[in-house]
């Protein structure tokens, strides 16, 4: 029902209004019930006062004595309540009577007995008057009921105590609503902080989401800026490459054409350098710390680290042989360095000299032992106010567009994940140089570098193999390549272009010592798929793996297949093939 | 006593009483309505007066009006108190013709030629004399004022008869006596 629901709501609480009705019940109950017995009271003493009068008039009326029952009407008027009092013989003619104003007394009265009734609000009384069982008239009264106002002073108490109980219920009832609103407020508000909380944690990790991305945009920003110097050093490998091949075809001195392979197969091999590096700097990886060793890697870095700089720029790098090892994620600490080697850059727009030095410091007082490097450079330094603030993320002082901010703030939270700490010094117009320290390891670097080089003297005709191999591979100038390379070897092969159609090859012809296959390629199943299914149709025939993805690589040695990081050369295939043969077959 | 002397006397009341008759025989209604009250009167007297209960023979016994002496009310008296009644008792009227016979009424009027009937001694009936007739008062007296039959009443006497009268019968009295 619609109204109990509107009462439910109301602020009036329910209890409050029950109470009300019943003090309401209670109250006209008790006015009834107060009325009725005023009523009978009423009529007792209007009965009282007739009898009274007639049986004082009966010798007045017996002996015709009209005076003394005047006398005794006009007695009744006493009572204020008495409208009208009247006598009547025993023919019911008038014989005294007494009337107030706007009431009138019949000369003859209709014959009544013994009457008491109300009506209009008026009380009739009739009592014959007898005396000694004559009868010898009537007498009459008409008395008004208890008029209003003093009807109300009987109530005047009732009513009070009635107001002041409906007040208390009244103000109880207003309190208790009032009570009530304030808890739907606080509970509103409550909701409204949770709610606020959950925004603030989607926002949070929004915001999260955003730094991850603007990091990674700042990754591909510092890569971007090394695509120009990448572009213009292949350009160099490629006119390197080109030219000595056209010159091969021109001359036929066996010297000269040595001396020129030779150039060639070095700039192919600095192209090599040079994509293993952007490889590996452009993975993306969380932190996995591994052990270093600093002044290899970071002469390993000297290449990148000229190319993302000006040539305006001189680098020079100073780090002792006897460096301790660190422990720390290999392409975080290249993009560290790449950032400040930016940065550095940015200071010094009139060309200068980046250095970056190395130290070991040794623990005092039960501190670990650390390596310290040192960027220096030779630029405009910076106000101890803008020094203070440069960790900040995406503070920065490069115009928009420029620069994100977040190159240092990446420098900071490297080497803060790292273990390690970072200071800056700087003064205006003398430079500024970031020391970076990290805690020392004990444990040994592994030796880098999967693809160990052959020494380029040693003749490749001299490696000779021999056997039936299923190359797959999709790219047809790549097989056409690898096809000329396993000739040279003495291999025979078979060439497919996926995995789908070496299966069906093996599955037709399963007479072939080894299956030499590209991890990437399209259809449904890649080179790693291939692998693992060759694996458990004919584990007897070995499998070589190759790609030039980094990420594929890492998924193959997990696996335990043999792996040949491309671009590869003749003798290395020479020898990966010959040390797969030899795994397989004992 | 000489009867000539008695025959002037007659002749002269006669003579004397011949304008008064003359003056009253306009109004025979006003004498009759006179008796009428006072025969009304009679009866009602009943109902305010309380005799011993020796006055009765038993419960059923009627309150016994009387009348001594010439009857002027014409058969009033009978009528008024065919229908009434008082203290349960009904009334009934007689004209007693001795003072032994007359012993027996509860009221007696004395009328005209009715002193002699009147019981000597304190007796409990309620005497009522008439001013019309004699001066001799008995316990309640008529007499006319203003034009109304009112009455004296002799308490004393009464109570002396061992009557009891009513107060409400007392207040109307023009007089009481005693008491």
């Amino acid at each position: 029902m619609p109204w109990v629901a509107r009462l439910r709501s109301s602020r009036f609480p329910i209890v409050a209004l029950a109470s009300l009705l019943v003090l309401l019940i209670a109250g006209v109950a008790i006015a009834v019930l107060s009325e009725r017995s005023l009523r009978v009271q009423t009529a007792r003493e209007a009965g009282a006062q007739a009898d009274l009068l007639a049986s004082a008039v009966s010798g007045a009326l017996a002996f015709d004595d009209a005076q003394a029952a005047q006398d005794y009407v006009d007695a009744v008027q006493v009572n204020p309540n008495v409208l009208a009092a009247a006598v009547y013989d025993e023919n019911n003619r008038l014989v005294a009577s007494f009337a107030r104003q706007g009431e009138t007394v019949p000369p003859v009265a209709t014959p009544r007995p013994r009457t008491t009734v109300f009506q209009d609000g008026r009380l009739y009384v009739v009592r014959p008057v007898e005396e000694a069982g004559q009868t010898l008239g009537t007498a009459r009264l008409r008395v008004m009921e208890t008029p209003a106002a003093q009807r109300f002073s009987r109530y005047a108490s009732l009513l009070l105590v009635l107001g002041l109980a409906a007040l208390v219920v009244v103000v109880l009832a207003v309190a208790q609503g009032a009570l009530r609103r304030a808890n739907r407020q606080l509970a509103d508000r409550a909701a409204e902080l949770v709610r606020a909380n959950n925004l603030l944690q989607q926002q949070m990790i929004e915001r999260e989401k955003a730094e991850e991305a603007l990091r990674q945009s700042q990754k591909m920003e510092a890569i971007g800026r090394l695509t120009g110097g990448i572009a213009h050093d292949f350009n160099n490998l490629l006119m390197v490459a080109s030219s000595g091949i056209e010159l091969l075809d021109r001359t036929e001195d066996p010297k000269r054409r040595r001396t020129l392979s030779a150039g060639v197969k070095q700039a192919v091999e600095r192209g090599a350098g040079l994509t293993r590096q952007l490889l590996a700097f452009a993975r993306r990886s969380p932190l996995r710390s591994e052990v270093l060793d600093l002044r290899s890697h970071i002469e390993g870095l000297r290449f990148l680290l000229e190319r993302s700089l000006r040539e305006d720029i001189e680098v020079v790098l100073d780090l002792p042989g006897d460096l301790w090892p660190v422990e720390a994620d290999r392409g975080e600490l290249e993009l560290a360095l790449l950032n400040l080697a930016v940065n550095a850059r940015d200071a010094m727009p009139n060309g200068g000299r980046l250095t970056v030095s190395g130290c070991n410091l040794p623990g005092e007082d039960g501190a670990p032992d650390r390596v310290c490097l040192k960027v220096a450079d030779t630029g405009a330094g910076m106000p101890d106010v803008v020094a203070s603030r440069v960790f900040e993320p995406f503070f920065t002082t490069k115009e928009v567009g420029r620069g994100t901010g977040l190159g240092l703030s990446q420098v900071y939270g490297f080497v803060r994940s790292s273990g390690g700490e970072i200071t800056v010094e700087s003064r205006e117009g003398e430079g500024t140089t970031f020391t970076v320290c990290l805690p020392r390891t004990d444990k040994t670097p592994q030796e880098a570098g999967p693809a160990p080089l052959l020494p380029p003297d040693e003749a490749p005709a001299k490696r000779r193999g021999g056997g039936r191999l299923l190359l797959v591979e999709d790219d047809d100038a790549v097989a056409a390549g690898v096809g000329h390379m396993l000739g040279d070897l003495g291999y025979r092969h078979v060439r497919v272009a996926s995995a789908a159609e070496a299966l069906a090859m093996l599955e037709k012809d399963p007479r072939f010592d080894l299956v030499f296959s590209d991890m990437v390629m399209p259809g449904e199943m890649d080179g790693l798929g291939l692998a693992q299914e060759v694996r458990r149709r004919m584990p007897a025939t070995p499998v070589l793996l190759t790609t030039g993805f980094s990420e594929a690589a890492s998924a193959a040695t997990g696996e335990a297949f043999r792996l040949l990081p491309k671009p590869y050369g003749i003798d290395s295939l020479s020898e990966a093939l010959t040390a797969t043969m030899a795994e397989r077959a004992p | 006593m000489t009867p000539g002397r008695s025959t002037i006397l007659a002749i002269a009341a006669l003579i004397w009483s011949l304008p008064l008759q003359v003056l009253a025989a306009p109004q025979p209604l006003q004498t009759n309505l006179e008796y009428s009250v006072k025969a009304n009167y009679l009866v009602r007297f009943a109902a305010f007066v309380e005799w011993p209960a020796t006055s009765f023979a038993d419960s059923r016994s009627p309150v016994v009006i009387c009348v001594a002496g010439r009857d002027p009310f014409n058969g009033v008296l009978e009528r008024a108190a065919r229908a009434q009644t008082a203290h349960g008792r009904a009334l009934a009227v007689r004209r007693p013709r001795t003072a032994e016979a007359a012993a027996g009424c509860n009221i007696l009027y004395v009328g005209r030629g009715g002193g002699s009937l009147v019981p000597a001694g304190p007796r409990p009936i309620l005497l009522v004399t008439d001013g019309a007739v004699s001066s001799d008062r008995g316990m309640i007296h008529f007499v006319v004022s203003d034009d109304r039959v009112r009455f004296h009443i002799d308490l004393q006497a009464a109570s002396r008869s061992r009557l009891s009268i009513s107060s409400r019968l007392l207040n109307l009295a023009l007089s009481v006596r005693g008491g």
